[in-house]
């Protein structure tokens, strides 16, 4: 038996329009561009919705009535889930249909697709507890199995799981950890006893998302019963295929024209052809297979470059000296309890911004170029930091108005007091 | 066997005129280290550094009278007094008398290409295409034309000398190669002269990779109060967009009163300027320090929190690559030949004020954005060195050498 678990990832930021610093204390919006860029929110949803979202659901949707076999994972990010319910309700509704199937599982996550973890620990439990009632409230359902941003994680992060109750936990199925072993089998997570990590196999799950359209790529033009062979080859020496990419590789970074669409049509007809293959979501695979040894990763392990590790997101100065600022503004904001404000900086630990101010070009660069909305990576930096300078400016005046209210309250009721010793001291009474 | 290259200039270090004999010197330098043989010409005799071996046209004897007769003087009658000028190259303004040095230059250049023995000729900036084009008549050898700027970059706008675009069509329609600066320039020549796309190659100028020499800092004081230095380095004219500077700095001393702007240059729009920045009220905030070259030059880089180089079109910008091999971060016009090959610097529209403005506040307030721009912009700078240039045309010269195989004597 050979289980395959596709697991596909929903995500927009709210991404910051070109704060200038002159709109520092003068404009309270961050992320309401109205240009004709990819800086406008509400038109990259509304054109990812029309080439992604909607034709790649209708498909899933006639896949899961057409295979009682086939099922699949998905994680949201809480900011798309917003911005679906804001420009794009009938995305949404698609996506609730498909849930409603119950072959459908839906991962935890941060809500704000951060890295809280790694910055703070209290900030992270708040995100993803915002980010549970959020699944629960739209699917009805609650998350069993977890999935950190950018598929980021360590060991620490799989104990926090387990001790949360979470099943499982996704992580890039990479050499360097694994060693001779397979991603294809489940593995157990340092200082850990329950919770198995499901491994993404990388080599197979980039065929599709990054390869497919690559005229260079020796296997290009790429059809579902060769890729189906491929997977099948993993008879005898593996147990689960973990197929984990982002959503938004049918129809928008692979487009339409490429043949996206078609390959995907026909995967799951190509793939249950050999009789012994079928589908299972994460919880099922958790559940089926027994753990074959340790995984460890001391350091940080995340799907993305050839790093696999954060420097993407926080490798240079600026970035560094971003992410810094904005979590040294945590007792603050969350102090002045104005959700307007703790929001607009939740909205800010979105690791998408970071990633933007990627100045790793000679290497990895094409790939941050392709999905950067700005300029350059100064231009997202100096976008950023304008914005988070005028989020401080708003926490700082929030706070001092804390301070004059509580000082009215607190005159209010010292005055008596005073002023009767201040009558006694007149009065010669001690 | 070494090529040789027959080469036209108008003006080398260390006589102090821009960019143009910045770039031929480094260029120069380079290719002789390469094993080419450069016979470098100028119009006149001058001191010169380095090492190729230079002619000067103001020596060659007996020519005069050629010029009337050469049909490279299309604008002067038989009438026309020739200018003739003495050795001492002093500079003049651009006008009718350089036209006329231009032509008696041309003049020159076909008798020594008569002379000299050479496989290709290498002409630079448009003051020296007519004594390509000469040479070329006078030899049959290969021409390239090296464009570094041109008369839509003076101009600032499509008002430009009718004359010297006249010298730049020709020049670009019967040369047998074009070298741009930039695609910028490329882009110019083709729209505006009709220059054929496909004789157009792009060589990006470097800078000379240099060791980083620790200068004692001017303007001291005004740091010492805290003040923030921000630095525009080059001519005070219309193509180098100072009064965009002036006005981006207005903009900024509303925020970040504490900045001081330093113009270092000399041009025929310094009184323009001057009146802008006191009709602004911003004299409390400028410095002008007048043409600062070799290390009073690097000293004011070095003291410099950011240069700005706001031209309105800009072929290349050498100015940017000294600076920010020097440990200045730089914003610079994306109307520059140089935002091409440069990643780590700021970048902003000429016209747009507002996000220069934004952008030098953004330089000033953040010191990570600093500290980044002026580390990778180092290295990127360097990277950028006038032996990767010099690589490129060292090819195009052998590419070029096999299309005239037998060397041809004009006797």
């Amino acid at each position: 038996m050979l289980t395959v678990c596709p697991y596909f990832h929903v995500h927009q930021p709210h991404r910051v329009k070109r704060f200038r610093v002159f709109d520092i204390g003068n404009d309270s919006q961050y992320f309401n561009d109205e240009s004709e860029t990819d800086l406008n929110n509400r038109r990259v949803l509304e054109k990812v919705a029309r080439k992604s979202y909607l034709p790649t659901n209708a498909i899933l949707k006639e896949l899961l009535a057409k295979h009682p076999e086939f099922r699949f994972a998905l994680s949201f990010s809480g900011t798309v889930l917003d911005q679906f319910e804001a420009y794009a309700p009938e995305v949404l509704v698609s996506f609730q249909e498909l849930v409603k199937t119950g072959r459908v599982e839906i991962l935890a996550d941060t809500y704000y697709h951060s890295l809280a973890f790694f910055y703070s620990l209290p900030e992270f439990e708040r995100q993803v507890t915002e980010h549970k009632k959020r699944i629960q409230s739209l699917f009805g359902v609650t998350p069993k199995v977890f999935r950190n941003t950018e598929l980021s994680y360590t060991n620490s992060l799989a104990q926090w799981c387990e001790k949360n109750g979470y099943t499982g936990i996704m992580a890039e199925g990479w050499e360097p950890v694994l060693g001779w072993r397979s991603p294809n089998y489940l593995y157990t997570p340092t200082g850990c006893s329950k919770i198995k990590v499901l491994l993404k196999n990388y080599k197979l799950s980039d065929d599709i998302a990054f390869r497919f359209s690559q005229q260079s790529w020796k296997s290009w033009p790429l059809n579902a019963d060769t890729y189906a062979e491929w997977v099948h080859a993993h008879h005898g020496n593996g147990q689960t295929i973990n197929l984990f990419m982002d959503y938004e590789t049918f129809g928008e970074h692979q487009w339409e024209e490429t043949g996206i669409f078609d390959f995907l049509r026909h995967l799951p007809t190509a793939l249950l052809r050999h009789p012994d293959t079928t589908f299972r979501l994460p919880s099922e695979t958790v559940a089926a297979y027994d753990s074959v040894g340790v995984f460890d990763v001391p350091h940080v392990l995340t799907w993305a470059d050839t790093d696999r590790d954060l420097t993407a997101w926080v490798g240079n100065d600026i970035q560094k000296g971003a992410i810094a600022a904005t979590y040294a503004l945590e007792n603050d904001v969350l102090q002045t309890k104005d959700t307007a404000l703790i929001s607009a900086w939740r909205k800010l630990q979105t690791s998408d911004h970071f990633y933007y101010m990627c100045t790793k070009w000679f290497s990895d660069g094409d790939v941050h170029a392709y999905f950067s909305p700005y300029e350059s990576p100064y231009d997202a930096y100096i976008a950023f930091m304008n914005a988070l300078s005028d989020l401080q400016l708003r926490v700082q005046h929030a706070l001092s108005a804390q301070l004059v209210e509580k000082g009215i309250r607190d005159k209010k009721f010292a005055r008596p007091k005073q002023l009767k010793q201040r009558m006694r001291k007149k009065a010669g009474v001690a | 066997m070494a090529l040789k290259i027959l080469t036209f200039g108008w003006d080398y270090p260390p006589i102090k005129n821009g960019g143009l004999g910045v770039a031929c010197y480094g260029l120069t330098t380079e290719l002789v280290k390469r094993g080419v043989e450069v016979i470098f010409v100028l119009p006149r005799t001058q001191d010169v550094d380095g090492d190729a071996r230079f002619i000067f046209a103001n020596k060659k004897n007996g020519i005069k009278a050629r010029v009337v007769d050469s049909p490279l003087v299309p604008y002067l009658s038989s009438n026309s007094p020739l200018y003739i000028f003495d050795g001492d190259g002093s500079r003049r303004i651009y006008a009718r008398n350089l036209i006329e040095e231009v032509h008696h230059y041309a003049a020159k250049a076909g008798v020594i290409a008569r002379e000299e023995d050479f496989d290709i000729i290498h002409a630079h900036d448009w003051t020296s295409y007519l004594a390509g084009l000469s040479a070329k008549e006078a030899s049959g050898k290969p021409l390239i034309i090296h464009v570094h700027a041109t008369s839509f970059d003076q101009a600032g706008s499509k008002n430009v000398d009718p004359e010297v675009y006249k010298i730049e069509k020709r020049a670009f329609e019967e040369a047998d190669c074009i070298v741009t600066v930039s695609n910028l320039t490329k882009d110019i020549i083709v729209r505006e002269h009709g220059a054929d796309p496909a004789k157009i190659v792009v060589v990006h100028n470097g800078c000379t990779e240099l060791a980083p020499v620790e200068l004692t800092p001017v303007l001291s004081e005004l740091k010492a109060q805290g003040k923030k230095i921000v630095l525009f380095h080059g001519r005070i004219t219309i193509q180098k967009g100072p009064d965009y500077f002036v006005r981006a700095a207005r903009r900024v001393v509303d925020v970040a009163p504490n900045t001081v702007f330093v113009i270092s240059g000399w041009g025929d729009m310094e009184h323009q300027v001057m009146h802008l920045v006191g009709a602004l009220g911003l004299s409390a905030n400028f410095v002008f320090a007048g043409a600062l070259w070799d290390e009073e030059r690097d000293r004011m880089y070095q003291s410099a929190d950011l240069l700005v180089m706001p031209s309105v079109s800009e072929p290349f910008g050498l100015v940017v690559l000294e600076a920010i091999q020097r440990g200045t971060p730089a914003l610079i016009s994306k109307q520059s030949g140089v935002s091409e090959v440069l990643t780590n610097v700021l970048k902003a529209d000429f016209w747009d004020v507002e996000e220069m403005a934004n952008k030098i506040v953004a330089l000033l307030r953040y010191a990570p954005l600093d500290r980044q721009l002026t580390e990778y912009g180092k290295s990127e700078a360097n990277r950028h060195s006038w032996g990767k240039a010099a690589h490129t045309i060292q090819e195009l010269y052998e590419h070029i050498s096999t299309w005239f195989p037998t060397p041809k004597n004009n006797q």
